[in-house]
């Protein structure tokens, strides 16, 4: 909600401590963190067990007998190849987030700063399209693939959503709050519409462009729906492929978990470092994809 | 100034590429390879699936014979297979909503609320509850799928081996089935919404809070009588965009139940793309998707609505 947030949650505002108070309030925290962290947790320690001790009972919490014998048998299976199922999301989410976001910058500048014959037509139209729910354009989208001959290809996997209104709508909200006198200032040394973006619009947007940028990584690398029909065998992304091993691997959790962990793992570190502008974006923006 | 006068006018400043101001041409040029992606990927596919769902589209045929409004009426034949799958799959749907939206609600204000006043770790928690949003669907419903496996699951073990229950057979059974797909969809999206109260938290003036602890309110009147009403526009933003999403179950149900058992748990997304890419049927799928867009405009309506409002609020 842009209008009612313009400060993140204040952290600054503390009248006095109140520790004795906070005791019970802490305590519950920790208890729900550990709820949260849980399924995680499980899925680490399940990986790191031999098959039979994955369903011992009593229950193993630590792993008694801790292997990797579980990750070297999932990165070597014969029913899916994970590294390239990983390298096919890296292709698919840097190219899409590359594209994308040069998309939406361009026309994002325009709406927000140029007067022309259509613009605020042209902008709701694009919004609008916000609007249109993804499953009603997936099959048009499918059979444009296979008459596109796109089908098992990185085309399928970036093109079809680069253009995304969310994208512009965000840019154009962030480039409205930029100063225009900083931008005449550049137009009097001579600089033109691409300069003036490069040079004076994009050093200021940059919080903007990453958070649109992390959205934009994430949407791509944890996409599903449209993954899951265009692309096959050798082509799948890594979300999609660690579900063909649950129904390989159906009673062989060590294994299974392995491989949802291989998946997992480096969203999770990556998310350690990006937390704050994912937190940040959705408190400014009010929206999620 | 028009686009037709820019064209008429000879071209002062070199070409009609040239990116200063004198040339009338400079913002649609910027706007041009967004354009061009925007109608061959979104406009047009609206279009193209209409003209889809009026026709019998067979990628074997060598035409595809126009059959006008026939696969939106067999939606609203009962004696169609489609007509009976569609609105039961849409009642799933609909109910898988009624649980988890207001759920998602109470635990994100919850949340919220505890973390809202400074605390010890403060940001780790933040960040431990908004945590499992970040991953894919496959992800949480490959782990919520082991968490609730019917025999060795944790859920299960745990009943068991600590608290004395039985085990339940979650995966397999009609309306538990609901359990893992509800739990594991609340952990995955709590955590967004939680930000978003956590944001609206922090814009009501402390001010407020103090006048009424000196009248004498008790935490839980100024929680009613302040907190409340002033994080309505939040709750009601964050009620129609988790509508909207849960409207659009899809891979929590195929991942951990395949939607069964007996297609109690599929979502009609799930049985229109089990026409379309199981059966063949992309016409009949086409007109279901489109009239399920009808029923999900009501809400991305009036997401849209207050998105604009909120839009023109802050370019002033």
């Amino acid at each position: 909600m842009a209008r009612t947030v313009e400060k993140l949650p204040a952290l600054a505002r503390e009248p006095r401590r109140r520790l004795p108070r906070d005791i019970p309030r802490f305590l519950l925290l920790c208890v729900l963190a550990m709820i949260f962290l849980t399924p995680i947790y499980w899925m680490i320690s399940t990986s790191l067990k031999p098959e039979s001790d994955t369903i011992a009972q009593p229950v193993q919490w630590i792993p008694a007998r801790p292997t990797l014998e579980n990750y070297r048998e999932i990165l070597a299976s014969p029913d899916g190849n994970i590294l390239r199922w990983t390298w096919n999301s890296v292709v698919m989410a840097f190219g899409y987030t590359f594209v994308s976001v040069t998309l939406c910058v361009l026309a994002a500048y325009p709406l927000a700063r140029m007067r022309f014959w259509g613009r605020e037509a042209w902008f709701w139209f694009v919004l609008s399209s916000m609007m249109v729910p993804g499953i009603v354009t997936l099959i048009p989208l499918y059979i444009m693939m296979i008459q596109l001959n796109w089908i098992d290809t990185y085309h399928a996997l970036i093109w079809p959503g680069v253009a995304q209104a969310f994208g512009v709508f965000m840019l154009r909200q962030f480039f409205l709050g930029i100063p225009r006198e900083l931008e005449e200032a550049a137009r009097m040394d001579g600089a033109n519409s691409l300069q003036v973006l490069r040079h004076v619009i994009l050093p200021l947007s940059v919080p903007a462009l990453v958070t649109l940028g992390v959205f934009s990584f994430m949407a791509s690398w944890n996409n599903y729906v449209w993954p899951l029909f265009v692309v096959h065998g050798d082509m799948q992304t890594l979300p999609v492929g660690i579900t063909l091993f649950s129904s390989r691997y159906v009673t062989d959790y060590g294994k299974l978990m392995a491989g949802t962990a291989i998946a997992a793992l480096p969203v999770l570190v990556a998310y350690l470092f990006a937390q704050r502008y994912l937190v940040q974006g959705i408190a400014l923006t009010g929206m999620k994809d | 100034m028009s686009a037709r006068t820019a064209q008429e006018r000879p071209q002062r400043k070199g070409s009609i590429f040239a990116l200063n101001e004198s040339n009338p041409l400079v913002p649609y040029l910027f706007l041009l390879p967004h354009a061009i992606f925007f109608f061959i990927f979104t406009v047009y596919p609206v279009g193209y699936g209409i003209w889809i769902s009026t026709h019998r589209w067979d990628p074997l045929a060598p035409t595809q014979p126009y059959v006008g409004l026939e696969f939106y009426r067999n939606l609203f034949d009962p004696s169609t297979p489609q007509s009976q799958f569609f609105w039961r799959t849409l009642l799933n749907t609909l109910f898988f909503t009624a649980v988890s939206v207001p759920l998602l609600i109470a635990v994100a204000l919850g949340l919220a609320l505890l973390l809202h006043r400074p605390i010890v770790g403060r940001a780790f928690f933040r960040a431990v509850f908004f945590m499992p949003g970040i991953l894919s669907v496959a992800v949480m419903g490959i782990l919520w799928k082991w968490m609730f496996e019917n025999q060795s699951g944790l859920v299960n073990i745990i009943a068991s081996e600590y608290l004395g229950l039985p085990r339940l057979p979650y995966l397999t059974t009609e309306w538990l089935a609901w359990v893992p797909i509800v739990v594991g969809t609340v952990w995955w999206t709590v955590g967004f919404n939680m930000t978003l109260y956590l944001a609206a938290l922090g814009n009501i003036p402390q001010a407020l809070f103090e006048a009424a602890e000196l009248d004498g309110a008790g935490s839980w009147a100024r929680f009613r009588h302040i907190t409340l009403p002033l994080l309505a526009p939040t709750t009601l933003f964050v009620a129609v965009t988790t509508v909207l999403a849960s409207l659009q179950l899809f891979g929590q149900s195929l991942i951990i139940t395949g939607g069964g058992p007996t297609r109690t748990t599929q979502s009609v997304i799930m049985y229109i793309t089990e026409e379309a890419f199981s059966n063949n049927q992309f016409s009949s799928a086409t007109a279901m998707s489109f009239v399920f867009g009808l029923v999900m405009l009501v809400f991305t309506v009036l997401q849209f609505r207050i998105m604009a409002r909120d839009m023109q609020g802050g370019m002033r």
